[in-house]
């Protein structure tokens, strides 16, 4: 059975916790404010990133939420193997990202972070299959 | 069963895993390379089965095993899968590398390996019996000194630059390969004789290396008109082609071998390759988008002394970039596993060469500058 969104994200950020604090540090810092609901098939997320954490929720105002992300767990992994591109992603609409340009810039660069640590770590890699 | 046993060369015939007391445990890696070409169905094969990071612990290490093809269309196919270590058997006592995707089994009755793997659409079922004896790269360094007979401050620094990397590092020079291979649901039968497998592993960060250029010519034992081996290696030890010193290898038919000096080879790279290629892991393209790699259209080879003079043409057909990162933050390392055709040109003593023959070429180098991008570790 796949790893539910919310475990997922909670054992993603121990995971940073243990093996990568400055990456993590680094992350905290950069995405300061920003308030990202995720979708993933049909189960939602929030990631709020404060001054001093990342906090995973069920919900949050509305009014906080200043990105949204959707996507299947399908369209995840295709475009995580290279299958496709982020951009056919897009088109296709099988990914669909909301914020204002800057905040989604800031956005990108975490998750290009995460995605090149991914490379290197072998606990974020197997993580990141259970949720197929 | 062929004469010679693998273990009768120490670091082929297991997985030379370190001591849990080693140092730099997290630096290591170790893996098997299986390269063949079927001249009848023209179809080329990469395959690589490896262990990363401690293998003690189960959290930070991994297994990973890679396929890669190309077939008669030229169509390239790679998959590569990351294997728990819980999930992956491997020893100090044998060259076996068994997961549930990926099997590499060594059978010392048979005196053969057995390759089994399916990941994604990919899939094979290979016997590759071993007939001729294993070289170390230690006998390798003493057949060049022989052939060479002098030592020179390239041959030194190559020499450093490869013991900086491999703790162990060993080949057999042609191994024939039987079986069948399946290419997105389409079953391919394989009966080559012209095979090559190696297995290295070492402790070291992939920023350390400038990188080399390795490969063989896969050479038909039966055919009179080619040699019974090519085999080249070069090693740099600094960003520019100059920084780099190696040879090639030419196995005559008379059982004498040719060796040729990077001081007596000139090498020429021209145009920009285009043909269809793979990226692995899949995350390059992702993290990537522009990405092409700094691959020719045709490296040149033109080697000459006194006596001989040969020219050997590449001209790469398929690649499959194999992008490693490091873990210190340093630009990551492309592996460049091309499958070219070598054009040979030339003679050595009375016997001269025109032909065409397949081969592999590895080409490794660092990816370029990392600045401004993701993780500075």
């Amino acid at each position: 059975m796949p790893l539910k969104l919310k475990y997922f994200l909670d054992e993603l950020i121990e995971v940073m916790k243990e093996d990568h604090q400055p990456q993590l540090q680094e992350i905290i810092e950069e995405a300061r404010g920003i308030t990202c609901l995720q979708t993933l098939d049909n189960e939602r997320a929030v990631i709020q990133i404060d001054r001093r954490r990342i906090k995973i929720s069920g919900k949050a105002p509305k009014k906080q939420i200043n990105v949204r992300i959707t996507l299947s767990r399908n369209c995840l992994f295709e475009i995580l193997e290279g299958r496709i591109t982020l951009e056919q992603a897009f088109y296709s609409k099988e990914l669909e990202v909301l914020g204002d340009p800057v905040t989604l810039l800031r956005c990108y660069r975490i998750w290009e972070r995460i995605m090149s640590l991914a490379r290197t770590s072998a606990r974020i890699t197997f993580l990141t299959y259970r949720l197929r | 069963m062929g004469l010679y046993l693998i273990e009768d060369t120490a670091h082929i015939s297991s997985f030379a895993l370190p001591s849990i007391f080693a140092d730099r445990l997290p630096l290591y890696k170790e893996w098997h390379d299986f390269v063949f070409y079927d001249r009848r169905k023209h179809l080329f094969s990469f395959l690589n089965f490896g262990v990363y990071g401690n293998p003690y612990d189960s959290k930070r290490g991994y297994g990973l095993a890679l396929l890669f093809f190309i077939d008669q269309r030229g169509r390239t196919y790679a998959e590569m899968k990351t294997i728990a270590l819980r999930d992956l058997q491997v020893s100090p006592y044998n060259p076996d590398f068994i997961s549930e995707d990926a099997k590499v089994l060594y059978s010392k009755s048979s005196n053969l390996f057995k390759i089994k793997g399916q990941i994604g659409k990919l899939a094979c079922d290979l016997k590759l019996p071993v007939i001729l004896p294993p070289v170390s790269s230690k006998e390798i360094f003493l057949d060049v000194v022989k052939m060479h007979q002098t030592i020179n401050l390239g041959m030194t620094r190559a020499a450093m630059e490869m013991s900086k990397l491999w703790d162990n590092w060993a080949e057999l020079p042609r191994i024939p390969v039987s079986g069948e291979v399946t290419l997105n649901g389409t079953t391919i039968p394989i009966d080559t004789r012209t095979g090559y497998h190696d297995h290295e592993g070492g402790r070291f960060d992939w920023g350390i290396t400038w990188g080399w250029d390795t490969g063989v010519v896969l050479c038909d034992p039966s055919s009179r008109k080619e040699p019974e081996k090519i085999e080249f290696r070069f090693y740099r030890w600094g960003p520019s082609d100059k920084l780099s010193h190696g040879g090639i290898v030419i196995g005559l038919r008379n059982g004498k071998q040719k060796y040729f000096d990077s001081g007596n080879i000139h090498i020429e790279r021209t145009g920009r390759f285009s043909n269809e290629w793979s990226v692995v892991p899949g995350i390059t393209r992702l993290l990537y988008p522009d990405y092409h790699p700094d691959v020719p259209e045709k490296i040149v080879f033109s080697a000459s002394d006194d006596q001989d003079k040969l020219g050997i043409t590449f001209t790469p057909k398929g690649l499959c970039s194999i992008v490693a990162a490091s873990v210190c933050g340093e630009p990551e390392r492309v592996f460049n596993e091309m499958f070219c055709s070598a054009t040979i040109s030339g003679h050595v003593g009375d016997t001269v060469y025109d032909k065409t023959i397949p081969s592999w070429f590895e080409s490794v180098r660092p990816r370029g500058s990392v600045k401004h991008y993701a993780v500075e570790a």
